[in-house]
């Protein structure tokens, strides 16, 4: 009994050792609102738990645009980065997941977890669609017919057929939050919460699936599909997989979308909003999972400040900002950075083997 | 021995007017090293790509351990225990010498689409991996990146991968293309290691004539097609058509100085 629990202990202990990082990270976040309470806005903790007005709730939000844009590329860094799928389809798993789950809670009035159970059904479902198109095309022809699928998506939403549900081209308006800890506007640090273990959560799992022997074959997939055929691998069932996984964080990060926004735009399901996935893992680092996290921030917070600053002419000012990025960090912010390491410890395994005398 | 583990019968395949397999009946004893050889376009890839699934055949059959395998797609004929070298390298450049094997070895096994436990933990695979490694002389080369390699080594490499899961038989589509001369016996000692420490059965297409002679248990000609003869070393190296179509130009009597 002591033995078990002494075991149970240690494989947490170890856990904790190995999640440092991200639980650090994870502290980080969920202390950060109290920070900026106290420290510009000169109030206290119970200005966050009261909701109050000011930089810290206001901070708050654009955090949680974040985390939301994080979840979204971290699923395209699953389907494209680690499986070197090229889907410009991919939009769409965040506004199918923005737009059911919105016009569920709005127009059909059905309990929260009810709607979320049918959301994840429906993305499913559109998982299974994508990669129906598998076995018969490929690379760029994969590219294009998933943005036919996406923009026939993207021209349903806005049809006036539908527009009682889907705001035809002005967007879904009108979600209630069904919940308290899911209302952004009065409950504005539960929700923040909610994001933050919703995006950990997720990273856990993901950085869990790159290491397991299944992302090692997607992986593999993406480095050499025939070869991984020949091994005995049957691939189909594992893009199946990885479009799977990504279709379901998607539309997590879309119904998150549809409580945190006042509007649902279709500007979710078109080709632009694809693109912004791909600008951040470009900016974080392809195939690294985390440079989803990172891409996402510097990506947001490039976007509005630049915005701020300098108003019309911040899309030049972002477009250069991409260009000396793409430039200057080839790999990305999380890529290159790992490629540095790799340098970095040659390094100081040279000055080692100096010191300790030891021939390499 | 006389036990057949890989048969074709009537094989055929055609890409438009061009008959690339001409009706080819072959039979590959268990145990043996068995050669096909032949002038450019006589047929040898495209027949590998028949028996392996690759490529599906226009008509005919084929048996592996008696079992008609002719429709088997591809990545079911490895499991089994059939398994082939490409003609031109076929890696994961990007991955490390090890994972390259290590995936070959996964592949055999029950566990790849577990998602939540790392790979590491499967360590059944990662022992099979450093063992083929060893077996093929990349010891000690496990973290570099496979598209680092040399090409000999990667066709070492190559021969790695098909090893791992442990086939039955090994198709081997010249294992020594683009090899450097003197790699070239090493290459050859290792595959000759390998049929007659196991019992395996090794099919293999290769160029070099000297090397075909020396190791081949059983040799088939391929022209244009179709079989021109089969037979031991001895009896092709004696057959006349066979020299007269083929080898008159490419075989010189192997000369001892020039061997190894």
């Amino acid at each position: 009994m002591t033995a078990a629990n002494a075991t149970v202990s240690a494989g947490f202990r170890s856990w904790l050792q190995r999640r440092r990082g991200v639980l650090l990270l994870a502290a980080a976040l969920v202390l950060f609102p109290f920070v900026i309470s106290i420290l510009i806005d000169g109030q206290g903790v119970g200005a966050v738990l009261a909701n109050d007005q000011g930089n810290a709730r206001f901070l708050q939000g654009l955090a949680i645009e974040i985390f939301i844009l994080a979840l979204y590329a971290i699923s395209y860094d699953l389907v494209l980065g680690i499986t070197g799928l090229l889907s410009f389809g991919h939009a769409m798993f965040f506004a199918v997941g923005a737009y059911s789950f919105g016009i569920l809670l709005k127009s059909f009035d059905i309990a929260w977890p009810v709607a979320l159970l049918i959301v994840l059904v429906a993305a499913l479902i559109q998982a299974v669609l994508f990669a129906l198109v598998l076995p018969r095309v490929k690379g760029i022809t994969f590219a294009l017919v998933t943005l036919g699928l996406a923009s026939v998506f993207w021209i349903v939403i806005q049809s006036s057929d539908l527009s009682d549900w889907a705001g035809a081209e002005i967007g879904l308006q009108g979600v209630q939050p069904p919940v308290w800890f899911l209302d952004t506007t009065n409950e504005r640090f539960a929700f923040y919460l909610v994001t933050i273990a919703i995006l950990i959560g997720v990273f856990m799992v993901y950085t869990r699936i790159v290491d397991s022997p299944a992302g090692k074959v997607l992986v593999a997939i993406r480095d050499n599909e025939d070869r991984a055929l020949m091994l005995g691998y049957n691939t189909f069932w594992f893009k199946l997989l990885a479009l799977t996984v990504a279709s379901i964080t998607a539309v997590l990060a879309g119904a998150l979308h549809a409580l945190h926004q006042p509007i649902v735009t279709p500007n979710v399901a078109g080709l632009g909003f694809t693109v912004t996935a791909l600008l951040i893992i470009l900016i974080g680092g392809v195939g690294t999972i985390s440079g989803a996290l990172v891409g996402a921030a510097v990506f947001r917070l490039l976007q509005f400040y630049l915005d701020k600053w300098f108003g019309g002419a911040s899309d030049l000012l972002i477009g250069l900002a991409y260009v000396a990025i793409v430039l200057y960090l080839p790999f990305g912010i999380v890529g290159t950075w790992r490629a540095k390491a790799v340098q970095r410890r040659k390094g100081l395994d040279f000055v080692g083997s100096l010191v300790s005398g030891r021939k390499r | 021995m006389s036990d057949v583990i890989l048969e074709t019968h009537d094989l055929r395949r055609e890409f438009g007017a061009l008959v690339a397999v001409d009706d080819v009946n072959v039979k590959i004893e268990a145990g043996t090293l068995h050669s096909i050889i032949g002038p450019n376009g006589a047929g040898k890839t495209t027949f590998f790509n028949l028996v392996s699934g690759t490529l599906p055949p226009t008509s005919g059959t084929v048996f592996f351990k008696g079992e008609d395998i002719t429709a088997l797609p591809v990545h079911r004929a490895i499991h089994r225990g059939l398994g082939r070298s490409f003609q031109i390298t076929n890696i994961f450049p990007n991955l490390t010498v090890l994972e390259n094997v290590r995936l070959a070895a996964q592949a055999m096994g029950r566990d790849s689409f577990r998602l939540f436990r790392s790979h590491g933990r499967y360590d059944e695979y990662l022992r099979r991996a450093a063992e083929v490694l060893e077996q093929v002389g990349l010891s000690g080369q496990e973290l570099m990146p496979a598209s680092t390699l040399p090409h000999g080594d990667q066709r070492k490499l190559e021969l790695g991968m098909i090893l791992a899961p442990d086939p039955e038989v090994l198709m081997l589509d010249e294992p020594t293309a683009g090899m450097a001369a003197e790699q070239v016996p090493e290459l050859m000692g290792l595959v000759q290691r390998i049929q007659v420490a196991g019992t395996k059965t090794v099919v293999l297409v290769e160029h070099n004539m000297n090397v075909v002679m020396r190791v081949s248990d059983r040799i088939t000609v391929m022209h244009q097609g179709a079989v021109l003869a089969e037979g031991s070393a001895a009896e092709i190296a004696a057959d006349e058509r066979v020299q007269t179509a083929y080898l008159g130009q490419l075989y010189e009597a192997p000369n001892p100085e020039a061997e190894s």
